[in-house]
């Protein structure tokens, strides 16, 4: 079941390097958006056949592995890991797609995004800590490769930093795993077999804390970030969308599932620190996305402020503040990925990112109108405007973090403002304006490249009049994580946040 | 003594594979001594034969109930079989690297495979050396033999540099070795085996005394040298360096191994009075071998250069199961040997084969390699990313098991500096495969450029593919289908009865420190 989703692209992959050197690009591609394609076909498949009123582990698989290591073939999926499964299947496909029919080495390049979307899918779907963190360095080389090899001018660098960055959070995720199991006395590396109820607070708190540094780094908070404006701006765009769309989940995606659900007791010690983390990271991105030039980085910088609401809301930890964060996750890897792909498609007609250079792509007949459309309809999703899904996802995190943690959710209100702003510059830039004559003979669009847009277009604005196709799915998941929180220290928090108020 | 007790006194049977490499080697010497070179076209696999034979014997040696042989001067046991294994594993591998390389060099083949089996010989006897004298020998038939082995090219000044350096530093390694063992003597009133001089020490009352520190300072030096453990380490670099490539290849795997199983048997059996100490001592050796050789490998631009740094960094990861001193400890240095072998023979295979194509070994020329060599490319990079314990290959599973067993012990410092210095050399170990496989094909050096083409059918080319072939297959899966290897590994450390009173002690110990 789940494992199809991890070795079919994985198979697609291998079989991909070993076509022969004749075949032409264009085929090479159209295999792997086949093999794709049909992950995503058996992963809907999946998401039909997931029992949504089923709070536990679903769709199991367990393999005995090793023994000595304690280390098991075990999979599963709830409500949590469904969704982020769909979403790797999903922009997978979109960045195979949305990849350039001429791609340089497309053998390589092929299998290693397979290989990829097979790696996070297996790292989603595990459930013993060494197989996730296996699947997890699994990236490692892949990601780096993507980036050094097909980036833009200073992708030497840029993968250079992603791969130290990447590497030291895998190491500080695994000093914490070896540390969590041997001190609560488990013998193998289950997910299901670990409580860590016997700790002491303080080696709770301490365990936590390696687990929210080293998943910090891949999401990214400030100031870990810094490998993330490089990367994103010099992978080229179907690797971007990839990186942000799928990796920076991994890490939200650990912070859920290794640190809120295994340490609860300590979570709700830290959880005012991580709130006001959340908002600072937030409010940080989108004041460093307004001052940024190019509009790839003025993108990745939205994610970092796009980011920062997730944490907010799984600090908050009440039941609809954690299905905000698992909806902003989706919709984030979604606007993310149409942005990006707009963004990609601009730099190849425009041949310039720089916002000081492009103007009046709007223009009908000889600009890009319909790029231009969606830009700015993915824009306005990201900056959460009615009616599109960033605004569900980011009305639902306000709403279900403000009881608990009312100034620094009133901070990530003013950030979502600022992101309005950044955005309406953005467009404004580019599409508005006028054309400048000299320069203005720009390549059509064809319909291929607009189709990923497209998709992604119908699904946010589907998602965003339509929410209960979104949220349903991880209800019960996120009340049965939640439920095991202990309310104490909110509930302190709560009263001085209101005493301050009044 | 009638004969029947002298016989199984002696009980001869436990080196039978020893017994097939010195028939090997005198094979090897009087077959090239009537034939002459003519000879060279198959001696090698004369050679590989032999020391297949030896495995397949070791292999009947497995769970002898008797492995006690020479009146307790060999120690047949577990543990010393999977490293007379290892040994001669790398042997088999360094000969299948090393009959283009030797013929290349113009020297003569079968001097080399007897010099190197005699070598092969010193590290076997030395992993199941169970008396001091015999660990002596052992230890000096493997030392000089490599600096025979170091120096065998000898028109090149730095093959004749690099054998000085380490005849000069291994003598005198060896001599205070050699001071540390007449003092075990000394200390335990006149007893040279092992397992006597712990009894004798802790009769004599000598037990916590200056003097067995010393002696285990002493003996330490010896060991550090073997293993290339900081600050025992500056031949290394020199070495590697200087010596023919396949030689370094079986230093740092062969060398290596017997070293280690040397450290495992002297320690654990003669020092368990100052257990306390020698962990210590190590801890010290294994912070500092992390560190210098991982950070130190990062400014190399020699890949054989880097590849020495590299090993004195593995060998600090490697201390890191001898330091936690469990049964879990010990195997997870059995396995990560074991997976050791593979990778870095795969690795120096690479390293040969690039080297006789193009007649240099320095990093950069190394630059846009996928475009002309693929297969070369693969086994380098999947060769260095095992060593750098990228998943799923088998340098991962090794180091996984490394820092559990470690962490398990109680050593969350060791561990964590393992976890740091292992990103450190994911950098240096990701640069050569950025040189051959992300750079574009304008960026290429001149070397590649006038990359020979590649055929497999010239003399000797085809022994070095196949090793390249079996050990690149071996780094890529014995991660994911290592429950062999680690039933192997935990049955060598299980089944051997010298590791079992100490491991109960240790335990102890450490249960003790953690309440």
């Amino acid at each position: 079941m789940l494992s199809t989703l991890i070795w079919l692209p994985i198979l697609g992959a291998a079989v991909i390097s070993l076509l022969p050197r004749a075949i032409p690009a264009i085929n090479i591609r159209l295999t792997a958006l086949t093999v794709a394609g049909l992950a995503l076909l058996w992963n809907i498949f999946l998401f039909l056949k997931f029992d949504i009123s089923n709070s536990g582990m679903q769709l199991q698989e367990y393999l005995p592995w090793n023994d000595t290591l304690g280390l098991s073939y075990q999979l599963g999926a709830d409500g949590l890991s469904i969704l982020m499964l769909i979403l790797n299947s999903l922009l997978t496909w979109i960045a195979i797609y949305s990849s350039s029919q001429q791609t340089e080495r497309p053998r390589l390049f092929y299998s290693l995004i397979l290989f990829v979307s097979g790696g996070v899918a297996g790292a989603i779907a595990a459930q013993n800590l060494l197989l996730f963190f296996l699947f997890y360095e699994l990236e490692l080389i892949p990601f780096y490769l993507l980036i050094s090899i097909w980036g833009g001018q200073k992708r030497a660098y840029a993968a250079m930093k992603f791969l130290i960055y990447t590497a030291v959070s895998g190491a500080l995720i695994l000093a914490t795993f070896l540390g969590t199991v041997w001190l609560t006395g488990s013998t193998s590396f289950n997910y299901d077999a670990l409580s860590t109820e016997t700790l002491s607070t303080a080696l709770q708190i301490i365990l936590l804390a390696g687990i929210v540094l080293g998943f910090g780094i891949k999401i990214p908070l400030i100031p870990l970030h810094t490998w993330l404006p490089d990367a994103y701006v010099e992978a080229s765009a179907p690797v971007a969308i990839l990186l942000g769309g799928v990796l920076a989940k991994l890490g939200t995606y650990g912070i859920l599932r290794f640190g809120m659900a295994l340490f609860p007791q300590a979570w709700s010690i830290i959880a005012p620190t991580l709130a006001i983390w959340g908002a600072v990271s937030a409010i940080y991105g989108a004041l460093t996305a307004i001052a940024q030039k190019d509009i790839k980085r003025m993108v990745a910088y939205s994610s970092i402020g796009h980011m920062g609401y997730i944490l907010l809301a799984a600090a908050a930890s009440t039941s609809l503040a954690l299905i905000g964060a698992i909806t902003q996750m989706v919709s984030h890897g979604i606007i993310l990925a149409i942005l990006f792909h707009l963004v990609g498609v601009v730099e190849a007609k425009v041949g310039t990112r720089d916002l000081d250079k492009l103007n009046g792509l709007m223009s009908p007949i000889r600009g890009l109108p319909l790029i231009s459309a969606l830009l700015v309809l993915g824009g306005m999703a990201s900056a959460g405007i009615p009616g599109m899904v960033g605004f569900i996802a980011e009305f639902i995190v306000f709403q279900g973090s403000f009881s608990v943690f009312p100034i620094p959710t009133l901070l990530c209100v003013v950030a979502s403002g600022l992101t309005a702003v950044y955005f309406v510059i953005l467009l404004n830039r580019t599409c508005f304006g006028k054309l400048d004559n000299n320069l203005a003979y720009y390549p059509k669009v064809l319909w291929s490249e607009k189709i990923p847009a497209l998709v992604l277009a119908v699904l946010i604005l589907f998602l965003g009049i339509q929410p209960t196709w979104l949220v349903r799915w991880s209800e019960p998941t996120s009340t049965a994580m939640v439920a095991a929180i202990p309310p104490v220290e909110k509930a302190v928090t709560t009263q001085v946040a209101l005493n301050q108020k009044t | 003594m009638d004969f029947a007790n002298l016989a199984s006194q002696l009980n001869a049977g436990t080196i039978v594979p020893e017994g097939i490499v010195i028939v090997t080697l005198l094979g090897v010497l009087i077959v090239d001594l009537i034939l002459g070179r003519t000879s060279s076209r198959w001696i090698g696999y004369l050679a590989i034969a032999g020391l297949f034979a030896s495995i397949v014997a070791l292999y009947f040696e497995w769970d002898n109930t008797n492995p006690i042989s020479f009146g307790g001067a060999f120690n047949g046991d577990d543990l010393s079989i999977v490293f007379r294994g290892i040994v001669a594993l790398s042997a088999i591998v360094t000969i299948l690297m090393s009959i283009r390389y030797v013929e290349q060099s113009g020297t003569a083949l079968a001097e080399f495979i007897a010099i190197l089996l005699s070598a092969t010989l010193g590290g076997m006897f030395l992993s199941g050396a169970g008396e001091l004298v015999m660990i002596f020998i052992s230890l000096e038939t493997l030392s000089i033999s490599s600096y025979l082995l170091t120096g065998y090219t000898k028109r090149d000044p730095r093959s004749n540099e690099a054998a000085l350096k380490y005849l000069l530093i291994g003598a005198s390694s060896t001599a205070v070795f050699l001071y540390g063992a007449s003092l075990l003597y000394g200390l335990s009133g006149g007893e040279t085996e092992l397992s006597a001089i712990a009894n004798g020490i802790a009769i004599s009352g000598f037990g916590q005394s200056l003097g067995l520190v010393i002696a285990l300072v002493f003996v330490v030096a010896g060991i550090g040298f073997k293993i290339s453990a900081a600050p025992f380490h500056q031949w290394t670099p020199d070495v590697y360096e200087g010596a023919p490539t396949p030689v370094i290849a079986f230093l740092s795997v062969g060398s290596k191994a017997a070293g280690f199983a040397l450290a495992i048997r002297l320690l654990t059996t003669a020092f368990p009075l100052v257990a306390d100490e020698w962990k210590f001592v190590f801890t010290a050796l294994a912070v500092l071998s992390m560190v210098l050789g991982n950070v130190v490998a990062l400014a190399q631009t020699s890949m054989k250069r880097m590849l020495a740094y590299s090993s004195i960094g593995q060998a600090g990861f490697v201390m890191i199961g001898l330091v936690a001193g469990t049964q879990a400890g010990y195997a997870s240095m059995v396995f990560y040997l074991l997976v050791y072998l593979f990778m870095n023979l795969c690795g120096f295979t690479c390293v040969i084969l690039f080297s006789l194509r193009t007649g240099t070994d320095q990093i950069v020329e190394y630059s846009g390699l996928y475009q002309k060599d693929p297969l070369l490319t693969l086994g380098l990079s999947i060769s260095l990313l095992s060593l750098g314990g990228i998943p799923p290959l088998a340098g991962f599973f090794g180091k996984i098991y490394l820092f559990w067993a470690g962490w398990q012990a109680g050593e969350y410092g060791l561990v964590l500096l393992g976890l740091v210095t292992t990103v450190v050399s994911i950098y240096y170990y990701i640069r050569v495969v950025r040189m051959m496989v992300v750079k574009e094909p304008h960026e290429m050096s001149d070397v590649v450029k006038n990359y020979p083409e590649v055929r497999w059918n010239l003399p000797g080319y085809r022994p070095l593919q196949v090793g390249l072939v079996a050990t690149l297959i071996a780094t890529s899966i014995a991660g994911i289908l290592s429950n062999p290897l680690f039933t192997l590994a935990n049955n060598s450390i299980a089944h051997t009865a010298i590791l079992q009173p100490t491991t109960v002690v240790t335990t102890q110990v450490s249960a003790m420190n953690n309440e």
